[in-house]
């Protein structure tokens, strides 16, 4: 600073001064922010680099129903004919009416990249770092787990994508990458995944709980396997998981209840942290509670819902008699606050008091033990047919919703059971449109969810005021199994190619 | 809690008041005889009236009557000094014995002999070479502005000075030559008194302390300010004391602002809405029931709309129809020997055309220069304010003007018990909103800011003709901002009812900027050569510091203070620049008739890349004088004709500090229960980032005629633009959309003309000026072929630069007209979702769809003017003087985005009055302008619709004066009337055509702004 002062006087000051005073008056860095190149050196700056990718995540997660879940059968909107605002694009998901230039596919595939560059910044100037070997092996397989997460997600989204696995130096250097096989981009995802199952711990100290374990990586393996059809791969990946401390929970609702966050029958959770202003929080039941609800649902006065991601008609109807969990998923309406029921249904799993408003404490589940155990029927049932251990995995689920176990189905109606519990059991918590993809051929898919949307445009969970669908609402093409490729990436590349049918 | 817009400084007032008041009676008298005389027009022996005698270095004075005669107090060895517009001042001894003096006044040489305010100097009018227009501060007449920016509207060609808000104490738009820069800014650089204090006059400055104002146009008069001259360069003087003057003056300016009826928007009042509803409800079962609806069917409170009590206006209920204006300055000049001073104070209260806004401010100066010995002269100035403003968020449809407009009709302002009614609308489809009265009375929103400016200069004069000059400039500026919105408040969104958590905003910001030049200057006539050469060092940094703190949830809203708040939030932070230069000039003259300049500066910036720090601009420019050449024939007609041309490179850096750096942001995660720091990167580093840079290309003639009273200056210039500082999209894979680079060029060419006619019909002196600018921008490229750079959304509309056509080209659907049935949807293009009363868009791609997205959006607006002109004619007859200016702007288009909100027929919003004639069936389908009520699909896209010719022509000032005749009280007084923006004509039909809601280039967008008032004022000047 001393020195800084002086250079001052000699460039403002001098009176003589057409001497050249020193190129340090020129050089200004930003004093409130951190300049990325003295950055990844010591052991703290490796810790915080990885908790930046961790904390990419966040943001990721409070969008990912919209592609996952909202897409699905199992939740639809309440149409708000009046703010036309932001609706639209969103909508385009849900009615099935998206095109390479829809926003919100756009941000997917943007933000998921936004944390690739990291990932990818860390892992490349990690080997020059001063951190413990320890530090640095944990931070490779957190880090390479993340990535083998969002190439597993941008595969299954958008099939062929680009991989990238190194920072790029120059704008141009980014024009240089193409899209790989499907196949390709799985054999990079197993190879990530391979190296976290065995540079990850299987469980940290209580202050680093919530960092991504060996047992999430073994269980993201397992689902990997699962979805490519390798189901013996799958079964030695998830069997591993249930010997790891793994269990269920005897109550259903308090695997949501932030009272309770990271429990035994949690594998990977999203961490948010609400009743403070850190930024940390997430605000999940303010999308999805209904949009009149004015304080009914969430308790601020006056306080409205987005009426997004609303439970449909067909899930609704998808609970058996006497499932315990209906009550903590969804809730089919509310009591507004002049006292009269209103038939709006929501989600209700992240509906829970905090004190802040718009600053939720729910975590995300991504993986949890109920997931793993489900995949293992699943896959034991493709190997094996229904054995008595598959069943055990999906009775061990209905017996703590309070259902009767389920007995002597053939394998196909195994098949079907274990995805309809799938269903009920992990109701929005963005699993639905990959399991559905996952379980069926192409035709079979499009005839399922047209079936779907027809029901939905005969009869809509919610009303619309009388405005009538547009003409291609609920249609569903077999080509938008895949979303199409952000028109920008493709206006700005033109080497870069489009899916079929867009 | 608030009580109203009270000026805080009203105690100053009281007291300035009451000085102004002494002085005024306080007379004097003087040992001395008197003189009279008589003044006379050379030409035709003709008596001039109104011309000022000045006893020199006192401050008796006084003006010519009408026969032309004055009388004065004078003795022996005291010299009058004559002056009067459009003649040669004179000076005439007072001999012993004669008391009675006739006085021949010659017509002026104009202003050839006349010194113009340059960069880092000053240069003889006659021997500039380069684009530079001097305002005419006598062609401004009595403007009642708190912004100094008003004095440049309409006097300059080239210049284009947009009042885009009524908002008191607002900085109008600027631009010189057109948008120069697709990424930076385009506005000019402002230098006050030597001091480049930056791309903004902000609010602090007096109009009244200053002296004269010259625009820099080309890039040989800018290029001397570097990277910073790009865009125009205006240089400000404020006034000093003048050799041998000692006065003492007074203004004083008061009176009334409101909103004209023609400057508003008519809206639906509450038995009207409540129909428009009504026959929403009725169309929508007609429609997609095909039957009569029964009475039961329409909601109660719209079933019988005659039975609509309440109608409130809620725009007038903001309005504060007599808001007052009062302006106070006085000045002490003494410039009576080597050492000569001036102390201004002035003080400015103008109330807001909205109730519960204003601006006030305190502003003083003084500053001393002089002659410490023959070798050392020195001066320093430092002038400081103290403003304060009571705002409100006023801009947008969301805000209290737009909402002003959408709120529902059908509510009162109070309840029966006197008390707000806070919740407007909510029922029905209608969206809620908070009242926009109560809004105002309740919110305190205010800013106060203090500002210092100062700058101090020592001049060595040695070996005859060498000058060294050191000075130093600095302006330390803190603002202080206050925010609260109390629980009673509805919310901000659409249907929030009250109560709500309370909230407050509290900043403070700090900014220090300091530079120091030092320059060289060598002047030299040898024979018929003249030489001036300067060279310079300058160097200049800025530091801007802020703290901000945010309270959410109070107690109670009595107390508006954080430590009340329940959860409170702070940041800070902190940023610099700086920058360092050296430049060098020459002019050379021949016989004064061939003339030549030439400057460079290498300048280096810390806003660049670590590759890139550095740049070179360098400009010449020459000059004919052909009316000086001997074959030109010695016509009387022709005074001066000059021909010049001037070339040169000058720069941009209005871009972020560290954008060439790679930041890293925090993104925080939770683990263990607890926060964890994270970082990670914020953009994409470009160490090569560097100078965005123009050349260009001006050809000047200027021509005087008939003695000066016709003179002609007539422009081409061709600027060009290129390395611009752009945002470059890059595949999102690099982990980044867009990147900071140096790419792209856009062109401005255009054609200036200012013409300036002096007369005298006999008593009747008049002048006139006549600006007119042309300017033709485009893009020639951005990043590659084809490319667009897009801004905006599709619900309001987009602003496009595309390659080949100007910057932020208006884009949308073509509306072809309105459907009137389901057999013309299905011969038009595909348009999912359309039903009859629905918009008709235009097929633009062809490809049989119009699909909801931007494939079939075109053009639909170009919202830059074909021309602009401005015109000023003034002049005075005996006693009486007149001035009135006008401003024109022509055919361009505003795109009406408040309309996608007030002819939004979803019945969420209250609409226009004109919404009566929408489309109802195809028998009834209305004027042809608005849609069906039956859907919100292809209605409010962003689509021709909503584009209108904003071509206008403002009356913007008149003033009408009146010179007191001299008498012993008050020696020297002239009272005036003003009238600011009196009339504007226009078929825009919005408020204000010049309104630019997105600001910077995206340009052309109209979603309801403060609005404009007219301003009705009487003053007085007063010299002693």
């Amino acid at each position: 600073m001393k020195k800084y002062m002086h250079i001052k006087l000699i460039c403002l000051g001098s009176l003589l001064a057409f001497t050249a005073c020193d190129e340090e008056f020129l050089n200004k860095t930003d004093p409130t922010v951190l300049v990325s190149d003295n950055f990844y050196q010591t052991e703290t700056q490796v810790i915080q680099a990885v908790n930046g990718v961790y904390g990419q995540l966040r943001p990721l997660h409070l969008n990912q129903w919209q592609y996952t879940e909202f897409i699905s059968d199992n939740t639809t909107l309440h149409f708000n004919p009046g703010n036309r605002g932001s609706g639209p694009s969103l909508e385009a998901l849900e009615f099935w009416q998206y095109n390479p230039a829809t926003p919100n596919i756009t941000n997917l595939y943007n933000s998921t990249y936004g944390v690739m560059v990291n990932v990818n910044t860390t892992l490349s100037k990690l080997p020059e770092s001063v951190a413990s070997e320890a530090i640095k092996t944990r931070s490779e397989g957190e880090l390479k787990f993340i990535r083998a997460y969002l190439y597993f997600h941008l595969v299954q989204h958008f099939g062929d994508v680009i991989i990238i696995t190194e920072p790029v130096n120059s704008p141009a250097e980014a024009f240089e990458y193409e899209r790989q096989p499907v196949e390709t981009v799985y054999q990079q995802i197993l190879s990530d995944l391979n190296t976290a199952v065995n540079a990850l711990p299987v469980s940290y100290d209580s202050d680093q709980v919530g960092r991504v374990t060996k047992g999430a990586a073994l269980s993201l393996l397992g689902k990997v396997h699962l979805t490519r059809g390798n189901y013996g791969l799958a079964i030695d990946a998830l069997d591993q998981v249930t010997s790891m401390g793994y269990d269920l929970l005897a109550d259903y609702a308090d695997i949501f209840d932030p009272q309770n966050k990271n429990h035994q029958e949690s594998v990977w959770d999203i961490q948010y942290q609400g009743d403070n202003q850190f930024g940390v929080n997430s605000n999940f039941i303010y999308t999805f509670a209904p949009r009149e609800s004015f304080g009914a649902v969430i308790d601020f006065p006056g306080q409205e819902g987005g009426g997004w991601n609303t439970p449909s008609n067909d899930i609704i109807a998808a609970y058996e008699e006497g499932d315990l969990r209906k009550e903590v998923s969804l809730k089919e309406g509310y009591t507004d606050l002049d006292g009269e029921y209103v038939g709006v249904p929501f989600i209700n799993k992240y509906n829970h008091p905090h004190s802040i408003r718009g600053v939720t404490n729910d975590n995300w589940p991504v993986i949890r033990y109920a997931d793993v155990l489900l995949m293992l029927a699943e896959a034991i049932n493709e190997v094996d047919g229904p054995t008595g251990v598959a069943y055990g995995y999906l009775n061990e689920i209905r017996d703590r919703a309070g259902l009767d176990p389920l007995s002597g189905l053939g394998q196909d109606a195994f098949r079907e059971a274990v995805l309809d519990e799938r269903r009920i059991e992990l109701a929005f918590e963005n699993h639905r449109w990959f399991d559905l993809k996952r379980t069926m051929e192409t035709q079979e898919l499009v005839s399922f969810l047209n079936a779907y949307g027809l029901q939905e445009r005969a009869n809509p969970t919610t009303s619309r005021e009388g405005i009538p669908f547009s003409n291609g609402d609920f249609i569903f093409e077999a080509h938008e199994i895949l979303f199409p490729i952000p028109q920008d990436q493709i206006r700005i590349n033109s080497e870069l190619t489009q899916n079929p049918g867009y | 809690m608030k009580t109203g817009y009270k000026p805080h400084l009203i105690g100053f007032r009281t007291v300035f008041m009451a000085f102004l008041l002494v002085i005024t009676f306080s007379g004097y008298s003087q040992d001395t005889g008197q003189i009279t005389g008589r003044v006379l027009a050379a030409e035709d022996s003709e008596p001039l009236p109104g011309v000022s005698i000045l006893v020199n270095g006192t401050s008796r004075g006084t003006v010519t009557n009408m026969d032309g005669e004055f009388a004065i107090q004078a003795s022996s060895g005291e010299t009058l000094t004559i002056s009067f517009i459009g003649f040669e001042t004179k000076e005439v001894a007072v001999t012993g014995g004669q008391t009675n003096y006739e006085i021949i006044m010659e017509p002026s040489m104009g202003d050839l002999g006349e010194v113009v305010v340059m960069g880092y100097g000053s240069q003889r009018k006659a021997d500039i070479t380069s684009a530079v227009s001097v305002i005419n501060m006598e062609n401004i007449g009595e403007v009642p502005t708190t912004n100094v920016s008003r004095l440049l509207q309409g006097q300059a060609a080239g210049v284009q000075v947009r009042q885009t808000s009524g908002r008191p104490g607002e900085e109008m738009e600027v631009t010189i030559r057109g948008i120069g820069s697709l990424g930076a800014g385009s506005q000019p650089l402002y230098v006050v008194d030597g001091f480049p204090v930056g791309t903004s006059l902000g609010q602090n400055l007096n109009p009244a302390d200053i002296e004269s104002m010259t625009v820099l146009k080309d890039a040989a008069s800018t290029a001397i300010y570097g990277a910073r001259g790009s865009n125009g360069v205006i240089v400000i003087t404020t006034k000093s004391a003048k050799d041998g003057v000692v006065s003492l003056d007074f203004v004083v300016n008061q009176g009334i602002q409101n909103v004209p009826d023609g400057r508003r928007t008519r809206m639906m009042n509450g038995p009207e809405f409540a129909q428009f509803k009504h026959d929403s409800f009725v169309d929508r079962i007609r429609y997609f029931e095909q039957r009569e609806p029964d009475l039961e069917e329409i909601p109660l409170e719209f079933r019988f709309p005659e039975q609509t009590t309440v109608s409130t206006d809620w725009f007038e209920e903001i309005m504060n129809q007599n808001a007052q204006f009062q302006n106070y300055n006085a000045t002490l000049t003494a410039g009576k020997g080597d050492i000569r001073s001036l102390v201004s104070v002035g003080y400015i209260n103008q109330e807001g055309a909205v109730i519960e806004t204003g601006f006030e401010r305190f502003n003083v100066r003084a500053n001393i220069d002089g002659k410490i010995n023959d070798f050392i002269s020195m001066g320093w100035n430092i002038a400081a304010s103290h403003s304060r403003e009571d705002y409100a968020s006023t801009d947008g449809r969301s805000a209290l003007i737009g909402r002003s407009l959408w709120a529902d009709p059908r509510y009162p302002v109070y309840n029966e018990d006197g008390s707000f009614n806070d919740f407007i609308g909510g029922t029905h489809g209608v969206f809620g909103t908070a009242n926009v009265v109560q809004e105002l009375h309740e919110m305190e929103r205010n800013r106060s800011e203090n500002n210092i400016l100062t700058n101090g200069y020592l001049e060595f004069s040695f070996l005859k003709n060498f000058k060294f000059r050191t000075s130093v400039n600095a302006r330390l500026e803190g603002t202080d901002q206050k925010e609260f919105r109390p629980s009673t408040l509805a919310g901000t969104g659409f249907n929030q009812a009250p109560p709500r958590e309370a909230t407050l905003y509290q900043r403070r910001n700090e900014v220090l900027n300091i530079a120091a030049d030092q320059l060289l200057s060598y002047n030299k006539i040898l024979g018929s050569h003249r030489v001036e050469g300067l060279l310079g060092f300058s160097a200049q940094e800025e530091t801007f510091k802020y703290l901000q703190g945010n309270g959410n949830e109070f107690a109670n809203d009595q107390v508006q203070y954080l430590s009340a708040a329940i959860r409170q939030t702070s940041t800070s932070g902190e940023a610099d620049w700086s920058l360092m230069a050296y430049f060098a000039r020459v002019n050379y003259s021949f016989n004064d008739k061939y003339l030549f300049s030439a400057s460079y500066r290498r300048e280096g910036s810390s806003r660049f890349g670590a590759n890139n720090k550095w740049g070179d601009f360098p400009a010449f420019s020459a000059g004919w004088r052909i009316s000086e050449e001997s074959f030109m024939p010695q016509t009387n007609w022709i005074t001066d004709l000059k021909l010049r041309a001037s070339y040169g490179i000058t720069g941009n850096n209005a871009i972020g500090n560290y954008s060439s750096l790679s930041n890293l942001r925090i993104s925080n995660y939770v683990l263990g229960g607890a926060i964890a720091n994270g970082q990670v990167l914020s953009n994409f580093a470009n160490a090569n980032l560097g100078w965005e840079q123009s050349q260009q290309t001006d050809i000047g003639l200027d021509l005087a005629m008939f003695d000066n009273r016709l003179i002609l200056t007539a422009e081409y210039y061709n600027r060009l633009t290129d390395n611009m500082l752009l945002s470059v999209e890059m595949p999102v894979i690099s982990g980044f959309t867009q990147s900071l680079d140096n790419v792209g060029q856009v062109q401005n060419r255009g054609l200036e003309l200012a013409l300036d006619y002096r007369t005298r019909i006999n008593q009747l002196n008049l002048r006139s000026n006549l600006n007119l600018t042309i300017n033709r921008n485009k893009v020639l490229e951005i990043r590659g072929e084809n490319d667009e750079i897009w801004s905006g959304g599709f619900y309001s509309t987009y602003n496009v630069s595309q390659v080949g056509r100007p910057v932020s080209m208006l884009h949308g659907f073509r509306m072809m007209g309105i459907f009137d049935t389901e057999d013309e949807i299905e011969a038009w293009p595909t348009q999912d979702g359309a039903i009859p009363g629905t918009y008709k868009y235009f097929d633009a791609n062809g490809d049989g769809e119009i699909s909801y997205d931007q494939q079939d959006m075109i053009e639909i607006g170009n919202p830059h003017p074909a021309y602009i002109l401005g015109f000023t004619l003034g002049g005075d007859y005996k006693s009486f003087d007149f001035n009135f200016m006008f401003t024109g702007a022509f055919d361009y288009d505003v795109f009406r985005n408040i309309e996608a909100t007030t002819m939004n027929m979803d019945g969420v919003f209250n609409i226009l009055q004109s919404g009566v004639n929408r489309w109802r069936s195809a028998e009834n389908p209305g004027d042809g302008r608005g849609a069906t009520t039956n859907t919100w699909k292809w209605q409010r896209e962003s689509n021709s619709r909503y584009v209108y010719d904003a071509t206008h022509v403002w009356l913007r000032n008149i003033t009408l004066g009146y010179t007191i005749p001299q008498n012993p009280v008050i020696p020297n007084a002239r009272v005036f009337f003003s009238a600011e923006n009196p009339f504007l004509f226009t078929s825009f039909p919005g408020t204000n055509p010049e309104i630019n809601q997105r600001g910077g280039i995206n340009i052309g967008v109209d979603d309801e702004a403060y609005p404009m008032p007219r301003t009705f004022t009487l003053g007085a000047t007063i010299r002693f």
